[in-house]
């Protein structure tokens, strides 16, 4: 699918002809975020940078800005202003930039060991920040305390916010969900609709429920309230072959911010654009021939960006280092692409 | 408009503009006609929304109004063809039993309505008590803005909230009425395609004579995939139950939930069965191990290891093991169930080990755990 003829026998690596960001980070992109009041897109990375471009009207970037950690950078995510981005890693930290401003960056949350996810929750004004630790930290920026410790029952590993709810996604496949009005009681806990270890999360736009991806190439569509659990359902996604199908990894489930739709991406490479309600497939991409390990839409949802670098999924021997590329694309959404239809095919009513 | 109401045999009506027919052909040409015509080439389709997607991919023109119609019968989702399709109330009202027409409205347009005026239910319904009385721990913390912490305003719906017919769910042709009953309507794969039940007689002639031009624009991938159910049983390991993906009678065994039987055979996630009860009996909640457990082709998964996440194998690495002294956890442990009943396992791996050693020192224990065939539920 995604690969063109072997003028330089190497696959094609932008079969959806994205607008490339450049300059690319020099490894693999854990995590992009765009601003929710610009075209500013944050994305981190292994190579313990998180960098800053201003997207511009066409397609281009311009790299605006970086700083640095001490150990590759996980997740980041702005400030509901537009003016600061938080960025935690592999050094158990995580660190406050306020770019717009030029400031630097200070440590405003520490955990005792990697931190997976951030998240800025602008009606609490407070940071949350899970990690490895099994734990999630409620942080007030001004105070090296945080205010809040929660425990989990396992190490985080994906978390989605959107006041009030938050969803979060532990080893042995649990889900948390709590209500930020009461964050210190767990509203619910589940175990995961999927048997699989999960790998992502994301809230519905209008808080009922939320997705779940997991490392078996399938998206679980939850619905909160036990009334409507006739709605929740599974799909698969992401799989690859006819004799020896492959399944991968679910990486990154992201909602539309305009039309309510979602897309996913994994580690085969492709992306898909879904409508939860129609329960359709939107649009389907072509393969990238490295794993998408994660993606954002930005805050109109016109732009789609999308890392295409090598995940782990397949371990470390399948990664080389020295030929090892990682690349941003930006992918500029069409309405059809991503509006949502009603349901059409054979037999509706 | 109509010629008379009362005879032996009612007459049918056309939905768009109520008028009456003498049977059910000439209605047929008449919406053809009148309500399914392309306005740019005149070109006569057989149902509303075919003519609309004719406009859109031939004249590149959105409709978003069926011609001729009165006001209130000018959606374009509603899927009309000569009486198939036309919602129950409306038949009601027509035949002059209920003069309800708006019964129709609420269920459509209520549920915004119903979110914000229950904005006190709610909170006694399934949130912790909590609400009113916020936890004063977090108070002192957050003496610099304390307004923010409690009530923050019930603007946003109400989130969770019971009984609200789901927002999201556009109009599909036919939601009012299923909104109560049949649950999940919209699932093609049976025939038992929920719809109202009013038309359910009609769908096989519905189905024949509606040449929709192929919704190219989206495809079902949900659905269907009875093949994928049969060759995928890594997901749930219920594919013994699941494969006859048609006969949800089967799956109502499995599943607790039996109302929606249109639900499960595809999602093939039996997720319709409140989780927290875990697996559906059988298969239960044996740790997927990775191996595919299907004899026809090979399924597998890229990434299987369900102990830890890529970015921690990856962290592993030696280059990123600096210095962790840091690390406060203490210990670690590790439980193995094993097949004969009430057999458990443990293993405690103390933390202070550098965490080089320890991850080291994980997959040799897997690895060995793997290898004893017998123990099940290979937890992180």
């Amino acid at each position: 699918m995604a690969f063109s003829s072997l003028t330089t026998a190497a696959p094609n690596v932008n079969p959806n002809k994205s607008f490339e960001v450049t300059p690319s980070p020099s490894d693999s992109i854990s995590s992009l975020s765009f601003s929710s009041k610009a075209n500013h897109l944050v994305a981190t990375s292994w190579d313990n940078q998180v960098r800053c471009w201003e997207i511009l009207p066409g397609g281009s970037s311009q790299a605006k800005a970086a700083i640095s950690h001490d150990q590759p950078v996980l997740c980041s995510t702005w400030k509901d202003d537009g003016t600061t981005v938080f960025s935690g890693g592999c050094d158990k930290q995580v660190k406050m930039w306020p770019l717009l401003s030029g400031g630097q960056p200070s440590t405003v949350a520490m955990h005792d060991a990697p931190v997976k996810d951030v998240a800025w929750i602008s009606q609490m004004n407070l940071l949350v920040s899970g990690s490895w630790d099994k734990t999630l930290r409620y942080w007030d920026t001004r105070q090296a305390q945080p205010v809040h410790v929660q425990q989990l029952p396992e190490r985080c590993y994906a978390l989605t916010v959107n006041y009030p709810l938050m969803v979060v996604g532990t080893a042995d496949r649990n889900l948390i969900v709590y209500n930020l009005q009461n964050p210190q009681t767990e509203f619910k806990r589940i175990q995961s609709p999927l048997k699989y270890q999960t790998r992502c999360l994301a809230a519905f736009p209008d808080q009922q429920g939320f997705l779940v991806g997991s490392i078996e190439g399938r998206v679980g569509v939850h619905h909160l309230d036990d009334s409507q659990q006739s709605k929740n359902f599974t799909f698969k996604c992401h799989r690859e072959g006819n004799t020896s199908t492959e399944i991968y990894s679910v990486n990154s489930l992201n909602f539309h911010p305009v039309h309510h739709t979602f897309a996913t991406a994994g580690s085969d490479g492709a992306f898909n654009f879904w409508d939860k309600d129609s329960k359709q497939r939107l649009k389907a991409f072509s393969r990238c021939p490295s794993p998408i390990p994660c993606s954002t839409f930005n805050a109109d949802g016109s732009i789609f960006a999308y890392a295409v670098c090598y995940d782990w999924s397949k371990g470390a021997e399948n990664h080389n280092p020295a030929t090892a590329k990682s690349y941003i694309y930006l992918h500029s959404t069409q309405e059809s692409e991503v509006k949502g239809k009603p349901r059409v095919g054979t037999g509706r009513k | 408009m109509g010629k008379k109401k009362k005879r032996a045999v009612e007459k049918v009506f056309c939905y768009y503009c109520d008028r009456e027919f003498d049977d059910e052909k000439i209605l047929v040409q008449h919406q053809k006609a009148k309500h399914f015509k392309c306005h740019v080439c005149h070109k006569k389709l057989s149902t509303a929304s075919g003519m609309t997607i004719h406009v859109l991919q031939v004249h590149k023109e959105s409709v978003t109004k069926v011609p001729n119609a009165k006001p209130d019968r000018e959606s374009t989702e509603i899927e009309i063809f000569g009486m198939q399709g036309v919602p129950p109330e409306i038949l009601a009202a027509h035949y002059g039993e209920e003069e309800d027409p708006s019964a129709k409205m609420p269920k459509v347009e209520a549920p915004p309505l119903v979110g914000t005026t229950v904005t006190q239910n709610p909170l006694g319904v399934g949130f912790p008590p909590a609400y009113g009385a916020v936890p004063p721990v977090f108070n002192p913390a957050l003496s610099v803005r304390p307004p923010m912490w409690p009530m923050l305003p019930r603007g946003p719906q109400q989130p969770w909230f019971p009984p609200q017919q789901h927002l999201s769910i556009p109009v599909p042709p036919a939601v009012p009425t299923l909104a109560p009953q049949l649950q999940q309507p919209l699932f093609p794969i049976q025939n038992m395609i929920p719809g109202t039940s009013a038309g359910m007689g009609l769908q096989p002639a519905f189905q024949v004579a509606a040449p929709m031009p192929p919704p190219a624009v989206s495809q079902p991938l949900f659905p269907i995939a009875t093949s994928t159910v049969v060759s995928g049983p890594t997901n749930n390991g219920s594919s013994s139950g699941l494969v006859n993906a048609n006969n949800p009678a089967g799956l109502a065994g499995v599943s607790g939930t039996a109302t929606n039987q249109g639900l499960q055979p595809y999602a093939s996630g039996p997720d319709t069965r409140g989780p927290s009860t875990g697996a559906p009996p059988e298969i239960a909640n044996k740790a997927p191990t990775p191996a595919n457990q299907l004899g026809t082709s090979e399924v597998y998964l890229v990434w299987d290891d369900e102990a830890m996440s890529m970015e921690e194998r990856r962290m592993s690495l030696a280059k990123y093991q600096v210095h962790d002294e840091t690390s406060q956890v203490s210990h670690f442990s590790l439980c193995f169930l094993s097949n004969a009943p009430f057999s458990v396992i443990y293993c405690t791996v103390d933390f202070n080990v550098a965490s080089k050693i320890r991850y080291n020192l994980l997959d040799q224990i897997y690895a060995l755990v793997r290898k004893l065939d017998f123990l099940e539920n290979v937890p992180p």
